[in-house]
């Protein structure tokens, strides 16, 4: 218990610490969640007019409007960069002088994070509301406060699936000389699989199974599905059991496969 | 009698057009320059490539996807979304071989001083800060693209005659120099914002829209495409033109705003360089 305090103190300076580094850049944060919605704002348009001109997709107009409005905010809020980073940690042994230090290195990296997403917040929810705003007669609202929780618990399991994924991957450099590759590779396949391109909901039948059970629905999709489609009660339970699962998995994988990598380091320059 | 740099000396171009011709030459010597280095890195090539096609199959999946839904959307088949696609990968490929990486070195060339160096040497500066740097492997993404296109053509049927492809390459040629034009633009208000990092990312994403037919978006949306940030040039028109939707008219346009756009960004350039206080010194 007494760890437990003691590193949730040390995550406390050290967030705080963050934000007063990272506003720094206040400027580039807005620009750079402006570039983030236009993609979103783009593929929305192009689905809208699909619609307008008698497509018959499996979704309506409401669903299709509401995940795009709501999908930048939740790619934001699940994303994670730490990969290239804790790579180079590891192989340019940063690493070591964290091992004699009382805080994990990886806590640096949730406070880096939770900073990160706390500034992006300020000038991502203003450009969300206005599309809001200007798409409110085909947006979806959460119906009540039981989908507003249910949609904040999801965003956060979603974000910590992503964040372990991600430590998963990095503690590969613990082996690799070069994990970018694997990196790249695993974006690109998130962005399809995670439904940041296309809804998961247009996908064709025959991938049915395996797109709505794989983990990166979870990281993305899901939660915007509980506000933009009608999933039940069951659907919403069932879902997040699988989520919460798969964070369990994932989270026991990336904690065996870092302790074996800190037993395997050989620092460079010890 | 042994001559100095006091003395005086022919100029170094007899006259307008002998400056253009050494401009040319001298891009000549950089991109063979490029594809020396380029032998040098023979795994980045490859990354490249490897990249570029994933990138050209998740731009196509969007496209498949939706046409499994309908016939066609405002007069567009599967197979001439397919044909843009194509073109907008040669179309991205170009200017991530001549232009981005130049630009993208454009705070490091301010806010380190780096202008200095190029200011004194004989060259035009605007000329070697837009297009000194050429990444040689993204030419494999034009392939790629070109490749796409074909496929695109040869699907719809379409069978352009040689006024229509020449339509097509001037309004490609015109899409390109107005996306350079815009992007140059937004890079060189690093003169007054110091750090323009973040506006190229800005730019990549709004360069998305190209991936779609103009008449997919809603009017005002297509204004915005057209003459502000006009990428409907570089793709829209080229394939339409291919189809043989098109005549001289919006050609003439093309070269017209092209016209405006390059001077507007040489006005801007003249003021951001009077502007310029040097880093280093």
């Amino acid at each position: 218990m007494n760890t437990l305090v003691r590193n949730l103190r040390v995550l406390r300076r050290m967030t705080a610490a963050q934000i007063v580094q990272q506003s720094v850049y206040r400027g580039a944060w807005i620009i750079f969640m402006a570039a983030n919605v236009c993609v979103p704002i783009i593929s929305l348009l192009i689905w809208r007019t699909a619609i307008a001109n008698g497509a018959q997709l499996p979704i309506d107009e409401r669903y299709v409007t509401t995940y795009f409005v709501l999908l930048s905010f939740v790619t934001m809020a699940t994303s994670s960069w730490l990969t290239g980073f804790l790579a180079n940690d590891i192989r340019l042994g940063k690493l070591s002088s964290w091992m004699v230090r009382p805080a994990s290195l990886l806590l640096g990296f949730v406070a880096n994070n939770l900073s990160e997403k706390f500034l992006k917040l300020f000038a991502l929810v203003p450009m969300i509301g206005l599309l809001w705003w200007i798409f409110r007669d085909s947006t979806n609202i959460p119906a009540g406060p039981g989908r507003w929780a249910v949609f904040a618990v999801s965003i956060v399991l979603g974000a910590i699936l992503v964040f372990t994924i991600d430590i998963l991957i990095a503690s590969l450099a613990f082996w690799m000389d070069d994990v970018t590759a694997l990196a790249q590779a695993r974006v690109i396949i998130a962005s399809v699989l995670s439904g940041a391109v296309v809804p998961l909901a247009l996908m064709p039948d025959w991938s049915r199974g395996f797109i709505d059970n794989q983990p990166f629905r979870f990281t993305v999709s899901f939660p915007v599905e509980i506000v933009a489609g009608n999933l039940s009660g069951h659907d919403l339970l069932v879902g997040l059991g699988v989520q919460a699962a798969y964070v369990l998995l994932f989270g026991v994988l990336a904690r065996l496969v870092w302790a074996a990598g800190i037993r395997a380091y050989s620092a460079v320059g010890a | 009698m042994t001559k100095t740099y006091a003395d005086d000396r022919q100029p170094l171009d007899r006259n307008w057009l002998h400056k253009q011709v050494r401009h040319l030459r001298l891009w000549r010597r950089f991109l063979t320059q490029a594809m020396v280095r380029e032998t040098h890195y023979r795994a980045h090539f490859i990354t490249t490539l490897l990249v570029g096609l994933v990138q050209l199959g998740l731009g196509i999946v969007p496209i498949l996807l939706l046409f499994g839904f309908t016939k066609e959307v405002h007069g567009w088949s599967r197979a001439e979304v397919i044909t843009l696609a194509g073109a907008y990968q040669i179309i991205t490929g170009l200017m991530a071989a001549f232009v981005a990486p130049n630009l993208q070195r454009m705070t490091a060339y301010i806010t380190e001083g780096e202008l200095d160096g190029v200011l004194l040497r004989p060259v035009s500066s605007q000329f070697y800060l837009t297009l000194r740097w050429i990444n040689v492997a993204e030419l494999s993404n034009v392939a790629s693209g070109i490749v796409v296109l074909v496929i695109g053509l040869v699907q719809s049927g379409a069978s352009p005659d040689v006024s229509q492809i020449l339509q097509a390459l001037v309004l490609a040629a015109c899409g390109l120099v107005l996306l350079a034009s815009v992007w140059s633009a937004m890079s060189f208000l690093a003169f007054w914002l110091q750090s323009v990092n973040p506006i190229g990312f800005i730019y990549l994403n709004l360069m998305e829209a190209g991936r779609y037919p103009l008449v997919f978006f809603p009017v005002a949306v297509r204004a915005f495409l057209t003459f502000a940030f006009p990428v409907a040039f570089a793709t829209t028109y080229p394939v339409q033109a291919l189809a043989g939707d098109v005549g001289w008219t919006p050609v003439a346009g093309a070269i017209a705003l092209s016209v405006v756009a390059v001077s507007l960004v040489r006005m801007l350039w003249r003021r951001g360089v009077r502007s310029y206080a040097s880093a280093s010194s």
